[in-house]
């Protein structure tokens, strides 16, 4: 994959991402990048994923707190919000629309 | 670089771009984990610790330094190309009018043997304002710098302060075998200040140059870029109303080279008239007067 | 009084810091005091006194050139001349006090049949000479090492000028002979009196000569202007 395209698409909706993963379960930053990286949309460096989670949690669409996992050292353990949980919904609505349009275009090259 | 090293510099950084400590611990925390969990290099996963630190100032908000401003003192010569290149760091406010004239050159003349070394030289500096001194080696920057200190005579010419004066030379200046903070106590005595106070004075000015001078370590043992510093806390210290700092950088690393700019503007914004020789013009967009010492004759040719 | 205080501290804290030097100097002038001590008890006297004084010149000569950098920061600072040259002769003279008084014990044991209290004033006249010496030459000789082989030069003439002759009475140290004939030899009491008026007169000469020596190198220049 085109790297500098990759990294514009994910510019996009990489919180969208994360908000996602957030959803289905609380989690901590280095487990978000391997889950981000096993969907099959490339690894994502702490120094991408980071500042997308201290934005998220400046507007309040997630919070954090510090605490010891299960086995080893404490870590800073996200979760999403209310308003976290209704600006993902409110937007994957509107990122459905937006790439189904962009799928239906790009569709008729493939099938020519 | 290894974790330790690019963690402690990231701390660094984030102090320098003024986000709060607290966040700025847990943010490099945080980082430490992920390294520890992934096993990577710091550099491979976050990219160089300036770089992270800016993306990470970014996204909490911490707001954007501010441009540089510049323009030439009318009695002073023009340098070159005061561009707007881009001021690391946030302490840096918009600023008040100018105040009142704190340092007044008038037609400081000096020759060394018959070499005519400064000719006629003005320089008009208020509070609030940071006049630079350029000029090629041999020009005669710090000459003019000891004759505004008073240190030497000029041929001709008048230097006026209003208020009192800190210097700060560009080598020596510190007592080889005392500590520190012997050093805060003995220019304190000076400036009237009980020992205790001019220690914590002492050790709050080194702070803002990352540096902690609480250790029992002798002058003479610090590193070069340390006893600069040493050098320039002192000068500091007392609040002096005009400060000729002479090249006190030198052999600072670049984030101390950066702390010490973030101290010059928090000094101007406090109203202190400054005057500071360097021979690096990437500065001259953050000042308020560039007085170039270069003969015009060199600049002509 | 507290600048003269804080410089006095500050200065016998850097002396006591140099640690080889101080050494050195220390058993100096017992070198001096064994080298005479088999055959000649009475210039052993002469000499460890000599030592003293030379040792403490030295120390005030390092001392006076160690501070010529920082000097004048210190005055713009606030500090004015004699509080910065009138400190560091208190440190000088506390470390020639804390020099001479073992001596001393050691004379007071080791030797008898002299005058004790003679030689209390002749090493109390050779450490108040020896500091204002040691730091008027800091001010005219531009380096140590020059300064060292004036104190070398002097030191020497001390030891071989016949001392009743005119010349050697401009030399420092000349009273440490007349008072050290009177403690010794117990002659009449004219040794002492021209030792002690020597002595006396050498500390406010060197003094002084400091005191305008700082003068002029601290002065405030007609050019600067506080307003």
């Amino acid at each position: 994959m085109d790297q500098e395209r990759r990294g514009q698409w994910l510019r996009g909706v990489l919180d969208l991402c994360v908000l996602a993963l957030l959803h289905r379960r609380e989690s901590y930053g280095y487990e978000l990048a391997q889950s981000l990286d096993a969907t099959g949309i490339g690894p994502i460096q702490g120094g991408t994923l980071y500042p997308v989670l201290l934005r998220l949690q400046r507007t309040g669409l997630v919070t954090a707190q510090w605490r010891e996992g299960a086995s080893g050292p404490a870590r800073k353990y996200y979760q999403i919000t209310p308003a976290g949980s209704e600006t993902l919904r409110r937007t994957t609505v509107d990122w459905d629309a937006f790439a189904s349009g962009v799928g239906t275009i790009l569709r008729e090259v493939q099938t020519r | 670089m290894n974790h330790d090293g690019w963690l402690h510099a990231l701390t660094g950084e984030l102090h320098r771009r003024g986000l709060d400590p607290n966040l700025s611990r847990h943010v490099v925390a945080e980082a430490a984990a992920h390294l520890r969990d992934s096993g990577e290099a710091p550099l491979r996963v976050f990219g160089p610790p300036e770089t992270y630190a800016a993306a990470v100032a970014e996204s909490v908000g911490v707001p954007r330094p501010q441009t540089g401003r510049a323009w030439p003192d009318a009695s002073a010569g023009v340098a070159g190309s005061a561009g707007t290149g881009r001021a690391a760091g946030s302490a840096r406010t918009v600023r008040s009018s100018p105040g009142p004239i704190r340092l007044d050159v008038r037609g400081i003349s000096k020759r060394y043997r018959r070499r005519p070394v400064l000719s006629g030289v003005d320089l008009t500096v208020r509070a609030g304002e940071i006049a630079a001194v350029v000029g090629a080696n041999g020009a005669g920057k710090s000459t003019f710098l000891r004759i505004c200190a008073g240190l030497i005579s000029p041929d001709r010419g008048q230097v006026r302060v209003h208020g009192s004066l800190g210097y700060c030379p560009q080598s020596g200046g510190t007592n080889d075998y005392l500590y520190p903070d012997e050093h805060f106590v003995l220019v304190g005595a000076g400036r009237g200040l009980p020992r205790a106070t001019a220690r914590a004075a002492g050790r709050e000015h080194a702070a803002a140059l990352d540096w902690d001078p609480s250790g029992r370590t002798q002058a003479r043992h610090l590193s070069g870029g340390t006893r600069q510093k040493l050098n320039l806390v002192m000068a500091a210290l007392g609040e002096p109303d005009v400060l000729l700092l002479d090249e006190p950088y030198q052999g600072f690393d670049r984030g101390t080279y950066l702390d010490f700019w973030q101290q010059l503007w928090r000094w101007r914004s406090a109203g202190k008239a400054i005057v500071v020789v360097t021979h690096l013009l990437n500065q001259l967009d953050r000042v308020d007067t560039v007085l170039d010492l270069t003969p015009t004759r060199e600049v002509s040719a | 009084m507290t600048k003269i205080l804080t410089v006095a501290e500050l200065a016998l804290r850097e002396i006591l810091r140099r640690r080889s030097v101080l050494v050195i100097l220390t058993l100096l002038p017992l070198a001096f005091y064994f080298s005479r001590r088999e055959d000649h008890l009475g210039q052993s006297i002469r000499f460890v006194c000599l030592g003293i004084g030379w040792a403490l010149s030295t120390a005030a000569l390092f001392a006076g050139s160690a501070a010529r950098g920082i000097e004048p920061r210190l005055r713009l600072s606030g500090y004015r001349p004699h509080h910065l040259h009138l400190g560091r002769l208190v440190a000088l003279w506390t470390v020639g006090v804390g020099l001479s008084v073992p001596y001393f014990a050691l004379i007071r044991f080791d030797q008898h049949d002299v005058r004790y209290g003679a030689i209390a004033l002749i090493m109390m006249l050779t450490v108040a000479v020896a500091a204002p010496f040691g730091l008027a030459l800091s001010a005219v000789v531009p380096r140590e090492l020059e300064g060292t082989l004036v104190l070398l030069t002097v030191v020497g003439l001390q030891m071989i000028m016949d001392p009743a002759g005119a010349a050697s009475r401009l030399l420092p140290f000349w009273f440490s002979r007349e008072i050290g004939t009177y403690a010794i030899d117990h002659t009449d009491g004219g040794y002492l009196t021209r030792g002690l008026m020597h002595g006396i007169v050498l500390t406010l000469a060197l003094t002084a000569l400091v005191a305008v020596a700082s003068g002029i190198r601290l002065r405030q220049r007609s050019h600067l202007k506080f307003m």
